[in-house]
């Protein structure tokens, strides 16, 4: 009897532990069942246009697209799949998470790679970046010249000037493009408007007029600057490269150019960030880490910092926070170094491509042009995502309007970054030797000269590690 | 003899789901870590190079992976002292002394041991915030002037780590010497007591030497739930910064295995640490070998 007994438990025990076992089978054939809604709606209108679309090479494939949902959130790229999908019969499974990184991660550390992935640079697990790095993204030069799906127009010629010719989209600098540019958005230093008013003070269009209103509101208890985090800093860099050296130095700077840090140009940009160093709310490196970061926004809410640098989703971020009466946003470039010369903001984007495993290359590729058509632009507009694409601004709204007409109002375009460099072998990232020790300039932890001579040191291996 | 051999299949059965488990998800994997620490790869890299030593070499060079290391033995021994002196003391004094509401005190040690380092960091976001925070207005009024105390700052976050891993630690230990505290039977204090030991004695002579064995273990927890949560608290409330100042050996991992794309690297740092806490237990257990005591 006892053994008859132990017998059974010992089977059940094996049954359970196989059991354990065959439930991740199951799972990972009930992951793409789960996604089924979004694939259930994309297929509904494909049935109906399959005979519209029946010129597309590729009808009734399947794609898989893996979309970082931001404070655009996910609904759009439903919509948007939907009449990809409606257009020409290419079915999109799609994938959206916030963190999207760990959600294809580990599939794709098992091979399994998505056909598209819209995930833009500079996030912290930086997965763009280690693609770029290991050159592991689609030529996509060809999807320039292609037409765009339902539309007769060429996608490179709906594109704005300039997109498509940054290190951004061209990592390698060797005249072919690698990562389509999505949802734009100016950066540039944001700022209470109704104080400004109030006061009768008037936005400096050159640093030594910013360091004229920094004395004059430190008089009344204002500091002139403050930043959410360090990782701001990087569209407020490019900028001021720009402004001081134009794009020549820029360029020269970003590929870590032999003896650019000390050229006068450069000696300038240390010099600005230094002084501003000193006009910067003291409380602000306490709090540029990833959990505080919005007390260092609600500085200006609240009248006690001036000017940060950020981007235009900063209205959406805070609209629940409290501010001073009368409080309205307000956008400026980076001031110019000289009177009359260039004040620039920042471009920034995302960033879509085809990771090097994608099984449907040529429908990805037809995917990525129609990001680019009216209905996708428009779609994605409703929500806010401002496609890189010619005469967007007159679809736009609100705040929206006043901060997309920057360019307008003789502010210019900077784009760009930092070349790619073999991080295997430079064991720092750019923001580290750059933008971080901004707190320790802040803080009075470092001085200038250690700054710069940190710099110089990694900018030196990076230019040897150029990924090329 | 055929009993035997049924006996030996039962067993071999009973064990066979748990060995098997174990070395699917922790043997296998470990080894994986070792193995990738002697490649140049990237997360999703498709192809490896393998470099030999190279990246254990790199990191020895590494100042920023000194630096977090520093951090990380500094939180070990200061976090350690403290959370055991104070678990120590109350634990003595929540089992020995009559005291009212010891229950509400054992709980309320206890309650930050259930939170999630994410909402403690919320909390201790509100403790250190340097206008409105608790401890700076705790701090003014004894100084009758505003105190602006950086407590996130460069020069204090490492202080600040420390003190919210004591506070969300000390329950949980406090609660485990209680346990092995309660167990030694009254008769002992009692016959010493008679023979005119005081309480501090009475601590030092037959507390301490009791739980000798229990002690044991927990200094093996604190070094490596200290390297565990020191990764989540840095995480959560200070992302490394400022400045780096507040990395540790493991968000450093991190940074280079993910943000820098050298997951070989960052594999690297990972044999390292595993090889030191593995290291730094066993010094501890052999340094605290004792005849054990029976009662």
């Amino acid at each position: 009897m006892k053994k008859i007994l132990s017998i059974l438990l010992t089977a059940a025990m094996v049954m359970t532990m196989l059991a354990g076992c065959g439930s991740s089978a199951d799972d990972a054939a009930e992951a793409p069942a789960q996604e089924a809604p979004a694939a259930d709606e994309s297929e509904a209108p494909a049935d109906d246009a399959a005979d519209e679309a029946a010129e597309a090479p590729a009808e009734g494939a399947t794609i898989t697209v893996a979309a970082i949902e931001t404070a655009y959130g996910s609904e759009m790229w439903q919509e948007v799949c939907s009449a990809f999908t409606a257009e020409t019969g290419i079915n999109v499974e799609l994938i959206t998470d916030k963190n999207l990184e760990d959600v294809i991660g580990p599939s794709m550390q098992a091979g399994d790679f998505p056909d598209v992935i819209h995930l833009a640079t500079g996030r912290e697990k930086a997965l763009t970046e280690t693609f770029i790095k290991d050159q592991n993204i689609v030529d996509i030069t060809d999807v320039l010249s292609m037409t765009v799906p339902g539309e007769s127009a060429v996608v490179g010629d709906k594109i704005a000037g300039g997109f498509t010719e940054t290190s951004l989209t061209n990592p390698y600098g060797d005249g072919k493009t690698y990562l389509a540019p999505m949802f734009y958005s100016p950066c540039g230093l944001f700022y209470n408007a109704g104080l400004f008013e109030e006061k009768g003070w008037s936005v400096p269009t050159t640093w030594d007029e910013m360091w004229a209103l920094g004395d004059e509101a430190k008089a009344e208890g204002i500091s002139l600057f403050t930043y959410p985090t360090t990782g701001y800093f990087d569209a407020f860099f490019y900028a001021l490269m720009y402004s001081v050296g134009g794009a020549d130095f820029f360029d020269k700077a970003t590929n870590y150019e032999e003896g650019i840090w000390d050229t006068p140009e450069a000696q300038k940009c240390f010099e600005i960030v230094a002084k501003l160093a000193e006009y910067t709310e003291p409380t602000t490196p306490a709090q540029a880490n990833d959990q505080d970061f919005t007390k260092n926004q609600q500085l200006v809410l609240d009248n006690k910092a001036l000017f940060m640098p950020n981007g235009t989703w900063i209205v959406g971020e805070m609209a629940e926070a409290p501010r001073a009466d009368g409080f309205a946003w307000g956008m400026t470039a980076l001031p110019a170094v000289e009177a009359g010369g260039d004040g620039y903001s920042y471009t920034w984007f995302e960033q879509a491509w085809i990771p090097g495993g994608a099984e449907h290359q040529d429908e990805a590729k037809q995917f990525l042009a129609f990001l680019y058509s009216d209905a996708a632009c428009e779609i994605f507009a409703k929500a806010g995502a401002i496609q890189p694409v010619l005469n967007i601004a007159e679809k736009l709204e609100g705040d929206n309007q006043m901060f997309y007409a920057i360019y307008d109002n003789g502010a210019k375009a900077a784009m760009g970054n930092f070349a790619a460099y073999d991080g295997q072998v430079v064991s720092v990232t750019n923001r580290e030797i750059w933008f971080d020790p901004v707190n320790s300039l802040v803080s009075g932890n470092m001085t200038k000269d250690q700054w710069v001579e940190g710099i110089k040191e990694y900018n030196d291996q990076m230019r040897e590690n150029l990924v090329q | 003899m055929k009993k035997r051999s049924g006996r030996n299949g039962f067993i071999f059965l009973c064990a066979a789901p748990a060995v098997i488990l174990f070395t699917v998800f922790m043997v296998i994997p470990t080894i994986n870590v070792f193995r990738m620490s002697l490649f140049k790869r990237s997360a999703y890299s498709t192809t490896e190079d393998f470099v030999g030593l190279d990246n254990f070499t790199r990191l020895l060079k590494d100042t920023n992976f000194i630096r977090s290391m520093q951090n990380t033995i500094l939180l070990i021994v200061v976090v350690t002292i403290i959370t055991f002196g104070f678990a120590l003391v109350f634990a003595a004094i929540l089992t020995r002394e009559k005291i009212k509401g010891q229950n509400f005190f054992r709980i309320i040690f206890y309650i930050p041991n259930i939170l999630s380092v994410v909402v403690i960091s919320a909390i201790f976001s509100a403790i250190y915030d340097t206008n409105n925070g608790t401890l700076n207005s705790l701090l003014s009024l004894f100084k009758g002037e505003a105190v602006a105390v950086l407590w996130k700052g460069e020069d204090m976050v490492m202080i600040s780590l420390i003190i919210a891993m004591v506070w969300q630690a000390i329950g949980y230990y406090m609660v485990m010497y209680m346990a092995s505290m309660a167990s030694i039977p009254q008769s002992l204090y009692e016959s010493t007591s008679l023979d005119g030991a005081g309480r501090i004695t009475q601590f030092f002579q037959i507390t301490l030497p009791l739980i000798w064995t229990n002690i044991r273990t927990t200094l093996t927890f604190f070094i490596i739930s200290t390297i565990n949560m020191a990764f989540l608290f840095v995480k959560a409330m200070t992302s490394g910064g400022p400045n780096g100042a507040s990395e540790v050996a493991l968000s450093y991992m991190y940074k280079q295995a993910y943000t820098n794309s050298s997951y070989g690297f960052g594999m690297a740092i990972g044999a390292l640490v595993f090889v030191f806490s593995f290291g730094l237990s066993a010094l501890v257990n052999a340094v605290t070998k004792r005849e054990p005591l029976e009662f």
